[in-house]
């Protein structure tokens, strides 16, 4: 047997290309449906995890998959905001706890959130690298952002403009980065997270400037009984520092301005009902429970993987024929070889086990090839996959 | 030494499991650890003014920290916490504001919301404002003013009492084991702090609305709730006066003829001479927002009544 193998292993190392082909082909075959089912489930499982872990969704009434897919995973949809009010009267009711998600902005390509402190430990998310929030102006760097950009505490971020060309938008917000996140693989590695009102502050909603009370005739256009007008030349700062975070203020209630949604914590099973009912009939708001949503997406998701299968396993049973058919032809192509094998005393049997091996040893290869490159896919594509399900969502 | 071709496939077999292994166990790590804020003090108390600390020690239990996180010397209403203060706070199971803008700090420190109570909230349905505050414009958003809010609200003892009734709810929905002795807490302070009131309706009433002047912008909300007229300068006890304080003050005189002006601390001796030349007599009234350097809040304000009784005719000068 051995022989046989030894034979088969040389007539395969001598025609290298065509075995690699067929190995290659083979390798798709076997490894492409096991691929798609393995990454489809593993996203399927990371996107249902994060949604089990967030226990209710407080947002603005409208498509519950965009509200859940923004607030949990960061993918921008646009969702129309609800407002600080709403997490405030979350906290009043003494049943949960609301942990306000501002999103919207990015730095630098990576999704900017503005969040409260309560986050952190509700994701189980650590500093791995430097501090926590403390100031405005602070912001923290998920594993992946952190990473990709190159940054670490003590080094800065600038927000990047909302709109590309409006002149007279918002300036970005240099901020400072003070800590990186252990990694969580999950969407917090890619975020780059402030306090709720730095996030106001980088969508213009806060400003700081000068003092207007010592600032100079070229600043000041009227100055009568109290009330200053300020001109354009007025010093409105875009970094957020000890020396000047005392003049940066908001106009107008704050209460009223916009959060995304707000991660709602039940103190207990019994809460969670309660404030559920109390959003059954809610016109303008909506409490939802992302694991229902997720699980309705992968639903979706499901079904689209069984039509994906069957055009892989289409695909992968041509694959088959073909790989057949070379064989054949590949047989018929060494009949000579095979005579001569006979003439040198080589029965019909040992032949038939040097085909076979060489049949066993590209098969083991492809298994191989495709088994590795599964697994490098489930681990690496998952991401991918999911970024790319949550688009589409 | 040559290597056969069983041992390279045994090779190509072992690096490849090696390599699934160490793949499928780079996984988010078990995540059983405590996490930083679940390491938190469940019993640390931490108030933005003494008056909210010597409230919260009064009621809560024994075992309670009530933390002053604010250094002696400096005001608590102007503080500015370091990062490192700001971390320290985030670690408290509670965390009270005074409420009316008072430690603008707290509008830029990264504070844990859930953990905050803000006690004067609710007590009164709109806070007093400073009519000094600059107001100005510089875009489409028209006119405003930053920090325009009093915030001593404490020196209104009813409502210093309403504050006190916050943190009571508040310590009780923390530690519902404790509500007896917390609702006790409350009863007895509120009684000290009724008599304090009581004991100022009448220095008010005696008063009938004679001016006073004083030293600083801060005691708009004692002047309301007693009655009390009472125009603000902008003097400090441990400095000298200049000309231009002199003469504001002469001014100030010639609108609101006040025979006495409120002094946060006792003023320099060439500052009482001073004002005694003009036949105002200063009266310390501590407003007791930092830890005195004698006796509690309680003593404090009953120091600062008696020394308005005592001006006002209520009671005999001690």
């Amino acid at each position: 047997m051995r022989d046989s193998i030894y034979l088969a292993w040389r007539y395969l190392r001598h025609h290298r290309t065509k075995t690699l082909l067929l190995v290659l082909s083979l390798s798709v075959f076997l490894g492409l449906p096991l691929i798609m089912r393995a990454m489809s489930r593993a996203t399927q499982e990371s996107l249902l995890s994060r949604a089990e872990a967030t226990p209710l969704l407080l947002g603005k009434k409208g498509s519950s998959l965009d509200l859940v897919v923004e607030a949990l995973y960061f993918q921008l949809k646009g969702t129309e905001p609800i407002t600080e009010a709403d997490v405030d009267a979350i906290h009043a009711t003494g049943l949960a706890l609301g942990i306000p998600v501002r999103t919207g902005l990015t730095a630098r390509g990576f999704p900017l959130v503005g969040t409260s402190v309560d986050y952190f430990p509700f994701r189980e998310l650590r500093i791995a690298d430097g501090r926590g929030l403390a100031m405005m102006g602070d912001c923290i760097l998920g594993a992946a952002a952190a990473e990709a950009l190159g940054l670490g505490p003590s080094d800065s971020l600038l927000t990047s403009p909302s709109t590309l060309f409006d002149l007279a938008g918002v300036y970005p917000l240099k901020l400072h980065v003070v800590g990186v996140l252990e990694p969580s693989y999950g969407p917090d590695d890619g975020a780059v997270f402030v306090d709720l009102r730095t996030a106001w502050v980088a969508e213009g909603m806060g400003h700081g400037h000068q003092d207007l009370g010592s600032a100079g005739p070229d600043v000041v256009l009227k100055r009568n009984e109290g009330i200053v007008i300020a001109n354009a030349k007025l010093v409105q700062y875009n970094e957020i520092t000890e020396s000047n975070v005392d003049s940066f203020h908001f106009h107008g209630d704050a209460s009223s301005y916009p959060v995304t949604a707000a991660i709602v914590v039940p103190h207990d099973e019994k809460s969670g009902v309660l404030l559920r009912g109390r959003f059954v009939d809610a016109e303008t708001r909506q409490l939802v429970r992302p694991a229902r949503v997720v699980d309705s997406l992968n639903k979706q998701i499901f079904r689209f993987e069984r039509v994906l299968e069957i055009v892989v396993w289409t695909v992968g049973l041509a694959t088959a024929v073909m790989f057949v058919l070379v064989m054949v032809l590949s047989w018929r192509l060494r009949a000579e070889e095979l005579r001569t094998m006979t003439r040198l005393g080589c029965s019909r049997w040992k032949a038939a086990q040097i085909m076979g091996s060489e049949i066993v040893m590209m098969v083991g290869a492809s298994v191989l090839i495709a088994a590795v490159f599964g697994i490098v896919m489930t681990q690496y594509g998952e991401t991918w996959l999911q970024n790319l399900i949550l688009r589409g969502a | 030494m040559r290597i056969t071709n069983r041992e390279r496939l045994r090779a190509i077999v072992m690096m490849t499991v090696l390599v699934a292994a160490t793949l499928g166990c780079s996984k988010k790590a078990a995540s059983g650890e405590a996490t930083e804020s679940q390491q938190a003090e469940l019993s640390a108390v931490y108030t933005v003014n003494y008056p909210l600390s010597y409230f919260t020690g009064r009621m809560a239990p024994a075992d309670t920290r009530v933390v002053f996180p604010v250094p002696e010397g400096i005001d608590p209403a102007f503080w500015k916490p370091s990062a490192d203060a700001v971390r320290e706070l985030q670690s408290a199971s509670l965390i009270l504001l005074n409420g009316a803008g008072y430690a603008h700090w707290t509008r830029y420190a990264t504070l844990p919301r859930a953990r905050i109570v803000v006690t004067a909230d609710g007590c009164r349905e709109e806070y007093l404002r400073i009519e000094q505050s600059l107001r100005h414009q510089h875009g489409p958003e028209g006119e405003h003013a930053h920090s325009n809010l009093a915030f001593t609200t404490w020196l209104d003892l009813r409502l210093a009492a309403c504050q006190a009734g916050h943190i009571r709810d508040a310590l009780i929905e923390r530690m519902p084991k404790a509500k007896d002795s917390v609702s006790a807490g409350l009863e007895t302070l509120e009684r000290d702090l009724l008599d304090l009131d009581q004991r100022l309706r009448v220095v008010g009433k005696a008063l009938d609305g004679q001016p006073l002047l004083a030293s600083h912008p801060v005691y708009q909300y004692l002047a309301e709730a007693y009655g009390l007229s009472v125009q603000s300068l902008h003097l400090e006890p441990d400095q000298n006066l200049n000309d231009d304080d002199w003469k504001e003050i002469d001014a100030m005189l010639r609108q609101h003829p006040a025979n006495w002006i409120l002094w946060e601390a006792a003023p320099l001796e060439a500052t009482e001479a001073g004002l005694l030349e003009r036949g105002v007599t200063p009266i310390v009234f501590d407003p007791a927002g930092r830890t005195p350097a004698e006796g509690d809040f309680l003593s404090v304000m009953k120091a600062n009544a008696a020394r308005l009784e005592c001006a006002a005719g209520v009671k005999p000068c001690p």
